[in-house]
Formats: structure tokens, sequence, C-alpha cells
């Protein structure tokens, strides 16, 4: 019972000190806007490590390591295989991932398999192979497969990556990291997770939202397409009969 | 010295290029907008010169340079109406259009493209929407070009020959004539059976909403051949034809796939109508045997194009799509 005892009062003084060290964070941009002439937006996030709240601790005890995960709106999302039937090369097989994230970006100060071990990189979701291991109805070692791929498709078209260099510390306790969002940044609300690892454990996170969203008259023309798809077509066809009509009238005479 | 002016040169240049990007709501990526006006005027110069819509050639160029397949192919819809309009027009006031034969291959075309909208969005569910459009075109383009091909180097030789080429007489009948439910078609001088008519418009109305092509290619040869309407009457038929059901397929695409993106399909329209009056005017520079010829290998290429792309090992055996709300 005493040894009992004993084993709690360790348990709890071990506790408390490995919660000492918050996170405060912000990002440079809440909404980023897509407009006719979006070409990509860099951003920036930045924040510091300081003493819990509580705690009369004067400052933190270093080295901490930072991963960003910024994650995107999920889709549902299919990989194919290509193969050969009779000379031709025609899509066969497939897998469906539900809730896929659109966009995943992960930032680094340092390599990923420095900073901790695979499981707590899986468990979290920082790895995006993570996010490939969904329960799926065509059995564990195709999904394993196409999830790979899949992947390895969505990094080509830079929706995915990791960056071990991405997140640069500017002192011993604050750090900042920029992320240059793609032209074909799927639209909605992103995730930006910031984790806090110091020996390979995570001592604090934070979670902050920002929205990509067209806006004007881009987003006039997408919500038409979809809520309004008759008056859309109608629209589009007396634009090409208009500009037809047009061209022969400007340029016949 | 030469070295640093160039320079400067590519800078500004190219500052003022990315400044014309623009970003397509549908099809949700950014293009170069000089890109975009730049093959609308080539494949509209090349539907000038040889009188064809060029949906044929836009289709393709669009899905080659990486815009997704449903989009490119609902968007040139929108563009071939436009394409098409001012010669259904200027036809018109010749007195160069069959309305009422035109009614008929409007009417079967429209439930043509009912098919062809529901075929698409059913094969790109499944996946497949990208090697039936390679097939269709793989087929219709390689045989209508083989024919044509055919035809013109046949009238070529026998120009160099000194033979005078008689055209077909139109009041010759087939079989096909003799079928039930006839009907007089005055401007066309024609008496024959409805049926051929609305098989012809069923097919074009399938074929041109699956592949976003407006079938006048297709459309001319089966108005000659087959139903033997007067030469004055073929082409302004066609167009007027090609131009009412376009229409319908570009508002059956918004409802139905919800994938034509105005944008695209208007930055095609400007180039594709002030190329087509280029065109026009270089073709008067070419004869009719020649032009068809050139045509014929032009139709050809983009048949092969499509048949390497289905035969050759892939760069890459996967690819991948989001299904369901968002294309």
């Amino acid at each position: 019972m005493r040894r009992w005892l004993a084993f709690l009062v360790v348990l709890l003084l071990a506790a408390t000190p490995a919660r000492a060290e918050r996170l405060i964070s912000s990002l440079s941009n809440d909404t980023i806007e897509i407009t006719s002439s979006f070409d990509g937006e860099r951003m920036t996030f930045y924040g510091s490590i300081a003493p819990d709240a509580g705690s009369d601790q004067r400052y933190v005890q270093g080295p901490f390591q930072v991963v960003i995960a910024i994650v995107g709106p999920t889709q549902d999302r299919v990989a194919r295989e290509k193969t050969r039937i009779l000379g031709m090369w025609l899509n066969t097989d497939q897998v469906t991932f539900k809730g896929f994230p659109s966009y995943l970006h992960v930032l680094a100060s340092a390599r990923l398999r420095d900073i901790t071990d695979v499981t707590t990189l899986t468990t979290n979701k920082i790895l995006p192979e993570a996010y490939a291991l969904s329960p799926n109805t065509s059995g564990w070692w195709q999904t394993m497969v196409f999830g790979r791929e899949l992947i390895r498709l969505m990094s080509e078209e830079r929706l995915f990556g990791v960056q071990e260099n991405g997140v640069n510390f500017l002192s011993d306790t604050f750090y900042s990291a920029q992320l240059t969002l793609p032209s074909n940044a799927p639209p909605g609300p992103y995730i930006a997770q910031t984790y806090v690892f110091k020996n390979g454990e995570i001592i604090a996170r934070k979670s902050e939202g920002f929205a990509v969203r067209k806006i004007g008259f881009e987003r006039f023309l997408a919500q038409s397409a979809t809520q309004y798809p008759l008056a859309y077509g109608f629209a589009c066809v007396v634009l090409a009969l208009a500009t037809g009509w047009l061209g022969g009238v400007l340029f016949r005479r | 010295m030469t070295d640093h002016s160039l320079e400067w040169l590519a800078v500004i240049f190219e500052r003022d290029l990315r400044i014309l990007q623009i970003y397509l709501p549908i099809a949700e990526l950014s293009v170069n907008l000089f890109f975009l006006v730049g093959i609308g005027g080539a494949v509209g110069f090349l539907s000038g010169l040889f009188g064809v819509g060029g949906g044929f050639l836009l289709t393709p160029l669009l899905i080659f340079s990486g815009v997704p397949t449903s989009v490119a192919v609902a968007s040139v819809t929108g563009q071939v109406v436009a394409a098409s309009t001012s010669g259904a027009l200027s036809h018109y006031r010749r007195g160069g259009v069959d309305l009422h034969l035109a009614m008929y291959l409007v009417i079967s075309g429209i439930l043509g493209a009912f098919g062809g909208v529901a075929a698409f969005d059913l094969l790109r569910d499944a996946g497949q929407l990208d090697f039936v459009i390679s097939i269709g075109f793989l087929v219709l383009l390689g045989s209508v070009g083989i024919l044509m091909l055919q035809e013109s180097v046949r009238a070529l030789l026998k120009h160099r020959q000194g033979i005078v080429v008689r055209e077909r007489l139109p009041n010759q009948h087939t079989w096909m004539h003799g079928l039930p439910m006839r009907v007089r078609f005055k401007k066309s001088r024609l008496y024959i059976s409805v049926l051929p008519v609305l098989a012809i418009g069923l097919f074009i109305g399938f074929v041109g909403s699956l592949l976003g092509i407006g079938g006048g290619f297709i459309m001319v040869p089966a108005l000659v051949y087959l139903l033997r309407v007067p030469g004055n009457m073929v082409i302004g038929t066609s167009l007027a034809q090609v131009v009412a059901m376009m229409a319908a397929t570009t508002i059956l695409h918004a409802i139905q796939s919800q994938s034509v993106d105005i944008l695209l399909a208007f930055s095609l329209m400007v180039g594709g109508t002030a190329g087509a009056q280029f065109g026009a005017a270089a073709g008067k520079h070419l004869r009719g045997e020649q032009l068809r010829g050139l045509l014929a290998l032009l139709v050809l290429a983009v048949a092969i194009r499509f048949g390497l792309g289905l035969v050759l090992t892939p760069d890459d055996p996967f690819s991948m799509t989001v299904i369901g709300g968002a294309r």
C-alpha cells in the first residue's frame, strides 16, 4: 500500500513539470482570397514557447522542435491504376479514400525521424501516410499500395509535401515558418496544427484555422454554376451566341 | 550588352505575362490568358480555313494541356456554339439553311445529347471517361480522316491528269430514302423518309455531347452521301444544327455535370471567332481538294495522337480524381 502511494506521488511529480510549457502562436492570414489573378499565396506561421500560465517557472528549457501540419478540406478521392488489356491501357483497379485531405503540407524544424518516432507521427496524423491507412473495402494491401501512389500523385501536384527545414528557430523559443499555397489550392477550411516536441514527446500543441475562398466574380460564377445551373447554362449559351454574332459583324464588314 | 537588355526584356515580359494568369473558377486552376486565347485563335484559324467547328481539335488540345477532361468537353461545347453562330447566320441570310430539315436533326440531336450527357456522367464516375473519349476520337477521327484523305488524293490525281470531276447527282436515291414516314423537304428538294434523318441526328447528338465536338465533320458527309442534300444547303443546315444542338448540350452539361467553365469557354470564344476570320481569308488561296487533303492529315494526326495514348505504356499507370461534390 505504501509502495503504491509512493508510486503515485512520483507519478504526480513527474507529470506536473511535463506540462509546464505552452505555445503562443499565430499566422499571417485568416483568409486567402482567390481572385481572377490568383497565382498562389505565401503565408507565415510564427510562435513562441513560453512557461505555462499556472507554473512558477521563469523560463523554458529546450531544445524544442516544432512541426506544423497544414491540412486542407477533405474530399473523397479515387486512385486508379491502368493495366494493359488487349494492347490498350485502361483503368482497371481503383481504391476510394473517403475524407482524404485535399491539401497537406508538413513543416518541421528538423528531420522528422530525428524529432520523434513513427508511432507518434502516425497517431497524430502528421505523416501523409497516416491518412491513407483508413479502413477500406478494398482490403489493407490494396489500400496500402494505392495510398502510397495517391500520396505520390498529390505530391507531384504540389498538394502534399513535407519540408523538413520549413520551420526556423529565430531564438531558442521563437520560431517562424513560411508556406506558399499553390494556385491549385482547393478552396475551403484549412487547419494548421502546431506541435512542440521535446525529447521526442509532444509537450504542447495548438491548432489554428484559416480559409481559402473564392471572392468577387469568381465566387459568383462558381456559386451560380452549382446553385442555378439552368440559368448558368443559359448565360453560357447567350454569351456564346453574342460572341459569335459580334465576331461575324466586326470582322466581316 | 545585348545579353543584359534581353534579360530585362525577359523579366518584364514574364512579370507582365504572370499578371495575365487567369483563375478558372470551375476547373479550379490558373491558366495563362494568352495561352487560352492563343489556342482558341489557332484552332479558330484552322476552323475558318477548313470550314469546320474546331471542337475536335480544341477538346484534345485542352485535355493534353492539363484541363480536366470533363471541364474541357463541357466548356468546348459552349465555344462550338460561338464558333458556328456567325457562319450559320451568314448562310441563313443567303438562304442556305433548310430549317425544316434542321429542325428534325435538332430534335433528335437533343434526344441524343440527353443520352450522351448521361453516359458522360456514368463514365466519369466509373473512371472510364478518358478511355472512352480516347477510343471515340480514335475511331471517329481515324475513319473520317482516312475517307477524306482517299477522296482528296483521288481528286488531286484526277485534277493533275486533267479530268473534270463530276459532282454526285443529288437526286439519286438510296434504299434509306424509301423507308416509311416520308416527309417533303422543300428547300432541299427532297422527299425522303425521316428515319435516317432522325438516326443521324441522334447519333451526332450522342457523340457530340460525349466528346465535346460539334460533329460538323460527320454531319456534312452524312448529309451529302446518305441524304443527298444539295451542295448549297449542306454547310448552312449543318451549321444551324450544330448551333442549336450544342446550345442545348451546353445547358445539359451545366445542369448535369456542372463542369462548364464560362471563363474558359469565353477565352476560347474570343480567340476562336477572331482566328476564324483570318483562317477564312487564308482559305481563299488554296484549292478545295488541297484544303480537304490538309484537313484529312490534321484529323488523322489527332487520331494517331489518341491512338498512341491508348497503346503506349503510360508514364504513370496511376491516376487520381475527386468524386462526388467537387470536380
